[in-house]
């Protein structure tokens, strides 16, 4: 058997013997639980959550677990790890230099790109919702850059965004810039202007997917309380704020925190973007050069678990803040 | 009834459903390891009697260098040998991420390319397997150290101990376009050039949308330095000695040169239009590139030697090196089909690192018959480089100590946000840091 054949044979049978493990494993649970006197759906309910169980627990509790152990641990990926208890930590609060400049950077970016992008697409999901003909083709227009590859929209803005007079963004938005400089913005090749490359270029995707949302959460308000408020004299604005913005809540409440948590993570375009050598890059990009780059991932898991704490934090106080202003139709009638 | 027909089930499927879990999760994890690949850790394990022992080569190569790689050298060298077999598995995206994962999980290939800058990092840190003792038993011209260039050999090792052989040393010449020399009235650059001849030159033929050069970080202030006769990390690895005059005196040359619209495009222009394609596109007149650097576009490329600094005429070896993973089963067969392996690529590579090989004929073999055209023209240019190239001082954290080296010194030297004189001696006591 040819070679190439031979080894896509040898790997289809790995993955069709995973399949049969897995059913083997569903079925064995099944009767396992049956035994044990649980009811009929209930095991077969546990049984069909068995492999996701196990592809949890094997992919992502154990890793991280694991990070949380190197981060205290000296690892450079190829040699065993060894304890050194908070050094990773010391060094991230106070001995690197390169650290802090990274979060400011990573904060910033998500102070602006999480409110700006929410007002925006809200706007457009009620220019949108005004009974405009062919919602469909608009609201696919609209989504489209939510699905295209990371690295091509790094590579349309770069090129969008070239430092020169013929840049595209740079040629369209001469009249402003020659008012205060003879030389174009350098965008990504300038240390003060790159956090505004990134916050416009990531309106790009969040925007349309945003936009989608907040749409569908349009649709679910009735319409019998915006007849009530215009029967009551309340005006566009008087409807937006006392029955639009409330009823979409929920759905904005939804976009904050995920929001909030992709922003803190955002990877794939400063991956792509050759940024400035010296100027600090985006927190996630910090812990993959420091884990795949320098050898040092336990620092790196460091790193990791701040970003996760980072989070945590913003994350709960988007919760706690949740009560004074989501509303939830449950609670307003109990 | 009912509960002995479920436990004659019982046991059967127990023990299947083991022993699909183990085959699942088996060597190779279902991803790896190719046919005959034993497996990965490295290795091949033994071979029953008669049996080839199979060696897992990985490298970044792209599709087409695959391709070539297969044909001209392993399908070759597997034909030949009796007691081993090498298998590619090329690996062109995020290449050293793999590399370093395989190592890590136990699956690593046996062979692996690292550029040089790595080498010490991957040894110092126990990946890669000290073949001192192995190559000297190995009778291929490829396996005798002397037989290389001497300052190539030295990123293959790690404190005195050889952890892989070079395949490339590729040094950097200096291309010019003879059109735009000859629409100038200029002589185009020779070996007589210097560095106020190529400067002078260059600033000359710079108007309009055409300029004299291109620098941009490339090529590597490091060799300005050696030409000065500077160093950026001693032989000894104990120092990095940026501030010596050697070193100030090629910095001030290259800070003349790189982004300065009196000879080259700024850093914004080549933003725009591409490092290299500007040289493509006729606008650029003088590139210095690496000896197998091809030009999309350009009929007729010139090329000699890079111009002379106060010194010498040093310039960069590009190296490259075959490493073993430490955890291969079989050393000694290693050493024999790792030697095979460098002697095949090295009549294929442009330039071989053993002197005997980078000769004009060697070097014309080598050239692909697509570019022989361009090429041909520059193999004395190339071959004259090859006296004067050297390898970087290497050391394991080199990956830092390269963007510290960037970061706290070049960035701001060629963004005029410091002198050299005043950046160097702090940057100087960082880099110090970093070294061994």
């Amino acid at each position: 058997m040819p070679q190439q054949l031979q080894w896509y044979a040898s790997t289809l049978s790995h993955y069709v013997g995973a399949a049969v493990a897995i059913v083997a494993l569903m079925w064995l649970t099944n009767r396992g639980l049956r035994r044990l006197g649980l009811r009929g759906d209930a095991a077969m309910g546990l049984a069909l959550v068995v492999p996701w169980l196990l592809g949890f627990l094997i992919w992502n509790a154990g890793p991280i677990v694991a990070s949380l152990y190197f981060s205290f641990t000296d690892y450079n990926v190829l040699q065993a790890p060894k304890v050194v208890g908070l050094a990773n930590y010391e060094k991230l609060i106070s001995g690197d230099p390169n650290f802090w400049p990274s979060v400011r950077l990573t904060m910033a970016y998500s102070a602006l790109t999480v409110p700006i992008g929410l007002v925006g697409s809200v706007a457009a999901a009620i220019m949108l919702n005004q009974g405009v003909k062919g919602i469909g083709l608009w609201r696919t227009l609209y989504y489209l850059p939510a699905i295209l590859p990371a690295f091509v929209t790094a590579l349309l803005w770069r090129l969008m965004f070239l430092p020169t007079r013929g840049g595209l963004v740079n040629s369209a938005t001469e009249p402003i810039w020659s008012l205060f400089s003879d030389k174009p913005p350098g965008w990504f090749l300038d240390r003060d202007m790159l956090l505004w490359g990134f916050v416009i270029m990531s309106f790009w995707g969040v925007f349309g997917a945003n936009t989608v949302i907040v749409l569908a959460g349009l649709k679910n308000i009735p319409r019998d309380l915006y007849e009530a408020a215009s029967v009551d004299g309340a005006g566009v604005l008087a409807r937006v704020r006392h029955i639009t913005l409330p009823q979409l809540s929920p759905t904005l409440f939804y976009l904050i925190v995920m929001g909030i948590i992709a922003a803190v993570q955002v990877f794939d375009q400063p991956l792509f973007i050759q940024l400035p050598p010296g100027s600090p890059t985006f927190l996630n990009v910090y812990l993959y050069q420091q884990g795949f780059t320098l050898f040092q991932m336990g620092y790196a898991s460091a790193i990791a678990w701040f970003m996760f704490v980072i989070i945590l934090v913003l994350t709960l106080a988007v919760f706690r803040s949740s009560t004074a202003w989501v509303y939830y139709e449950s609670e307003a009638k109990r | 009834m009912v509960a002995m027909e479920r436990r004659r089930w019982a046991l059967p499927t127990i023990t299947l459903s083991i022993v699909l879990i183990a085959a699942a999760c088996g060597s190779g994890g279902g991803t790896a390891a190719p046919p005959g690949g034993s497996g990965a850790s490295a290795g091949t394990g033994a071979s029953p009697a008669g049996e080839k022992v199979t060696f897992r080569l990985t490298t970044w190569a792209g599709e087409d260098e695959a391709k070539e790689l297969q044909e001209l050298v392993l399908d070759k060298i597997n034909a030949e040998a009796t007691d081993f077999e090498i298998v590619h598995e090329p690996a062109p995206a995020d290449y050293y991420t793999k590399l370093q994962t395989t190592i890590a999980g136990g699956t690593g290939a046996d062979f692996m390319w690292l550029s040089q800058e790595y080498v010490a990092g991957y040894a110092s840190r126990g990946a890669l397997l000290d073949l001192t003792a192995h190559l000297a038993a190995v009778d291929n011209p490829a396996a005798k150290l002397d037989g290389y260039f001497p300052d190539v050999i030295k990123p293959a090792k790690y404190q005195d101990k050889v952890y892989g052989l070079p395949w490339i040393a590729q040094p950097v010449i200096l291309y010019y376009n003879p059109k735009l020399f000859d629409a100038a009235g200029i002589d185009p650059p020779d070996d007589t050039w210097d560095w106020a001849k190529f400067r002078e030159t260059a600033v000359e033929l710079t108007k309009d949308d055409q300029y004299g050069f291109t620098a941009n970080g490339w090529p590597p202030i490091q060799q300005f330095i050696w030409q000065a006769g500077g160093e950026v990390i001693t032989d000894d690895l104990s120092s990095s000695p940026i501030d010596s005059p050697e070193a100030m005196e090629a910095v001030e040359f290259y800070k003349s040169l790189v982004w300065n619209e009196e000879c080259c495009p700024t850093e914004e222009t080549i933003t725009e239009q591409g490092f290299g394609e500007m040289f493509k596109a006729g606008k650029v007149a003088m590139f210095m590139g690496g000896a197998a650097d091809t030009f999309d576009g350009l009929d007729v490329v010139g090329a000699t030697v890079v111009p002379k600094g106060p010194e010498n005429r040093a310039n960069l070896s590009y190296v490259a090196v075959t490493a073993v993973n430490s955890a291969t089963k079989n050393p000694e067969l290693a050493a024999k089909a790792l030697a095979a392996l460098t002697d095949g690529i090295h009549h294929w590579k442009i330039v071989a690192p053993r002197p005997e090989l980078a000769t004009a004929e060697v070097i014309l073999a080598s050239i692909p018959e697509k570019w022989k055209a361009q090429k041909e023209g520059q193999v004395d240019a190339i071959v004259a480089a090859t006296e004067e190239m050297r390898a970087f001082n290497v050391i394991p954290r080199h990956q830092e100590w390269d963007g510290l080296f960037w970061s706290e010194f070049q960035d701001p030297v060629f963004h005029d946000k410091s002198a050299p004189a005043e950046a160097a001696p702090t940057a100087r006591e960082k880099l110090e840091g970093l070294l061994p």
